[in-house]
């Protein structure tokens, strides 16, 4: 029952993700999926993990969807990341430009 | 006849400034922009395949190492470039023709833009020379920007504001990168670059190298709206008047791609870049669709499904076999087509209601159900489902990664593509199922008979390629063994 | 006088780094778009570098010139006529940015990122 409290408190969360304004059950119903989706692709995209060492992958994909299920919602947090301000953008760019070009100057040949 | 090549770019580039310079003459401009736009999809269809070296100067064989150097700058023709300008071409033709037909007074300024980025991407397609590629980046930019501000939707200044000053980072982070190559090689032209990686008179290893892949990979991150881009992308395509945004979706496909293949002949022989595309595609993908899930304005929708399915298209050339990049480029021709569709189809409703957020609207079936019946199947083509365009190159690509030992991206195709399904029905069913709310106000508002001559043409273009995929798939086929 | 190159690699550096500063933590938008020019300049300034040749010539041959000598003399002209190209898009880029700036400047009264360039998607009104 801890779960099913859990998934309806998220429901209640997606209130405010469409403020101001009603919310429908269609736009709940895709939230919801939303959700789901992501949990699975990311659990998904980890195991190509096992390209690089079986192991490693295995604990990296049940670390990572014991972290995600137990921290839904996860779509309100990932959308004020994603949202339209240029501050958030430009930072992510840059963050984006550090990590590629230190990745590939140190890294770049590991592969 | 190889003087057509040239003339690809110098047609719209000179109608985009005659028409800005005589737009006083409203009915001989919309004359001249309809024949000129007529054009655009005739030309790449009468000219032969070949190369032209502008000012004539030919390459030249250098006898003592056995190395050909090419110092003119070259636009080379093929199948490829010919089936992605003539799509190009024929999508500005139906814009132009909803434009024109739309307002009875042209703004001259505004025709100016859209041919100026059809030329521009015009010619990143077709050069061969990198720098060359860069300035028609940046025009395209410039033109991109003027397309969203144009628009008389709110908020648009702000959108094209923050599209410029991120392009301000993006694309002198591509310059470096050039600057970087053309110091370690001397040259602009991407096939001396390349010869001289694959003959190893540059250190494929050296770390100058890979951090130019690192920057030329950045400003493509930028040119083509993947993470940490896709907000913004998405951003101008529902701030964009929708025809506009029609045209916007195929420049960046375009740009994306040329942008790409040019990156693949020079660094394909290192492992990591094809890792880099791989991660970023899959990130798109996720990121896309989970965020198109939630929104309630359905032009933002559309634009944040366009991202997720660019993801498709740089998973097919990051598995990097000939299969799989074919499959990557056919979907790129698809996703023109298919997007270009919705975002028309979705812009007459805008056009026939002046509302964008689903909630407010409601049972349009019953008002417009031509365009619904060509906003499903459009919509249908998208996801995925036989025998439309959309099926073929999802296949293949399914196949592809299949075939290259990644069944963990063909079940993540395969669920991004329900996902794409779960969206569209979602905003299909509350826009056009759905009981009408009773404050809509629907009476006596058309649809524009140009919208639907466009979509009905579009999606004669996704039924045809969804029957008969080799038609394309066998030209893409052949160009890409060339380069591999 | 390799030491000119090597002050002209770093003032680039330096140029790109103020650049990408301002970018992230300079609020007002004029600052900032000066700012993000900067980088701009930097990669012209590292490409004209590239060109550079210690104790070179000018890339004219001139009547009465050896080739030969001239080939091992002359400075590398292609950066050059790229950066030409480079600074005219930038300037035009500048300039587009400039007048949406002073568009919005009307529009809000202000000068500040974070009031003119927020997240627009939470300010529009929804009418019931």
């Amino acid at each position: 029952m801890k779960l099913y409290d859990q998934i309806f408190n998220v429901v209640k969360q997606f209130r405010k993700l469409f403020s101001p304004g009603p919310v429908t059950n269609a736009d709940v119903s895709g939230s919801l999926t939303a959700e789901i989706f992501l949990i699975v692709s990311l659990v998904l995209t980890a195991i190509l993990l096992r390209h690089v060492n079986v192991l490693l992958a295995g604990i990296f994909t049940l670390v990572l969807a014991i972290v995600l299920i137990y921290s839904i919602p996860l779509i309100p947090k990932f959308k004020i990341e994603q949202e339209d301000s240029l501050e958030k953008m430009l930072f992510y760019a840059i963050i984006t430009l550090a990590l590629i070009g230190i990745f590939m100057y140190w890294g770049g040949n590991l592969v | 006849m190889n003087e057509l090549i040239p003339l690809m770019v110098i047609v719209p580039l000179m109608a985009a400034l005659l028409i800005s310079a005589f737009s006083k003459f409203n009915t001989v401009t919309k004359i001249f922009a309809f024949v000129v736009a007529i054009c655009l999809p005739i030309i790449p269809l009468l000219s032969n395949y070949g190369f032209h070296y502008f000012g004539g100067y030919e390459p030249i064989l250098d006898s003592a190492v056995n190395m050909m150097y090419h110092p003119a700058i070259t636009y080379s023709f093929t199948f490829l470039q010919q089936i992605f300008i003539g799509a190009v071409g024929l999508l500005t033709f139906l814009v132009i023709f909803i434009y024109l037909t739309k307002y009875r007074k042209v703004s001259g300024p505004y025709l100016f833009l859209l041919f100026l980025g059809t030329a521009a991407v015009t010619a990143m397609l077709l050069t061969d020379d990198i720098f060359h590629m860069f300035v028609f980046f940046e025009i395209l930019a410039l033109a991109q920007v003027g397309i969203v501000a144009a628009s008389s939707i709110d908020y648009s200044y702000e959108m094209a504001l923050k599209y410029m000053v991120l392009g301000s980072i993006g694309s002198p982070m591509m310059l470096l990168g050039i600057g970087f190559l053309l110091a370690l090689t001397g040259s602009v032209n991407v096939t001396d670059i390349a010869a001289a990686v694959h003959n190893g008179l540059v250190d494929a290893t050296s770390p100058v190298f890979l951090l130019s892949l690192a920057l030329i990979f950045f400003g493509w991150l930028y040119a083509s709206g993947l993470p940490p881009f896709h907000t913004i992308k998405s951003g101008i395509y529902s701030k964009a008047e929708p025809h506009g945004a029609a045209l916007l979706q195929s420049f960046t496909v375009i740009s994306m791609i040329s942008i790409v293949l040019v990156m693949f002949r020079i660094y394909a022989s290192l492992p990591i870049f094809e890792v880099l595309i791989v991660f970023f595609s899959i990130l798109a993908m996720i990121l896309g669709v989970s965020l198109a899930l939630t929104q309630t304005d359905f032009r933002r929708m559309i634009g944040f499904l366009a991202v997720g399915e660019l993801g498709f298209i740089g998973l097919g050339i990051g598995l990097g076999t000939n299969f799989s990049i074919t499959a990557g480029l056919f979907q790129a021709l698809n996703e023109i087509v298919i997007t270009a569709l919705l975002f028309i189809g979705f812009g007459a409703i805008v056009n026939a209601t002046n509302e964008v957020d689903t909630r407010k609207l409601g049972g349009l079936l019953a008002y417009h159900p031509k365009v619904a019946i060509m906003l499903l199947i459009g919509g249908l083509a998208m996801a995925g489902v036989p025998p439309l365009s959309g099926f073929q190159s999802k296949l293949m690509l399914v196949q592809a990664s299949l075939s290259c030992g990644f069944p963990e991206i063909s079940i993540l195709a395969i669920m991004v593509s329900i996902a794409t399904f779960v969206v569209f029905v979602k905003t299909y069913y509350t826009m056009f199922l759905k009981p009408k709310p009773n404050d809509l106000e629907l009476e006596g508002k058309e649809v524009p008979k140009a919208m639907i001559f466009a979509m009905g043409v579009l999606l004669i273009i996704v039924i045809l390629l969804g029957i008969f995929p080799d038609v394309v798939t066998n030209g893409i086929s052949n160009f890409v063994g060339g380069i591999l | 006088m390799a030491q000119v190159q090597l002050v002209i690699l770093l003032t680039s550096v330096a140029l790109v780094v103020i650049g990408f500063y301002s970018a992230i933590f300079i609020d007002n938008i004029i600052k900032k778009i000066i700012g993000i020019s900067f980088i701009e300049e930097g990669v012209n300034l590292f490409i004209v570098a590239i060109g550079y040749k210690a104790g070179g010539v000018v890339p004219i041959l001139m009547p009465g010139m050896d080739t030969s000598w001239f080939a091992s003399n002359a400075a590398y002209p292609l950066p050059f006529g790229l950066v030409l190209t480079s600074i005219v898009i930038g300037a035009s880029t500048l300039a587009v940015m400039l007048a949406l700036v002073m568009v919005l400047y009307r529009r809000y009264g202000t000068l500040s990122t974070k009031v003119m360039l927020a997240d627009t998607s939470k300010r529009e009104e929804y009418d019931e």
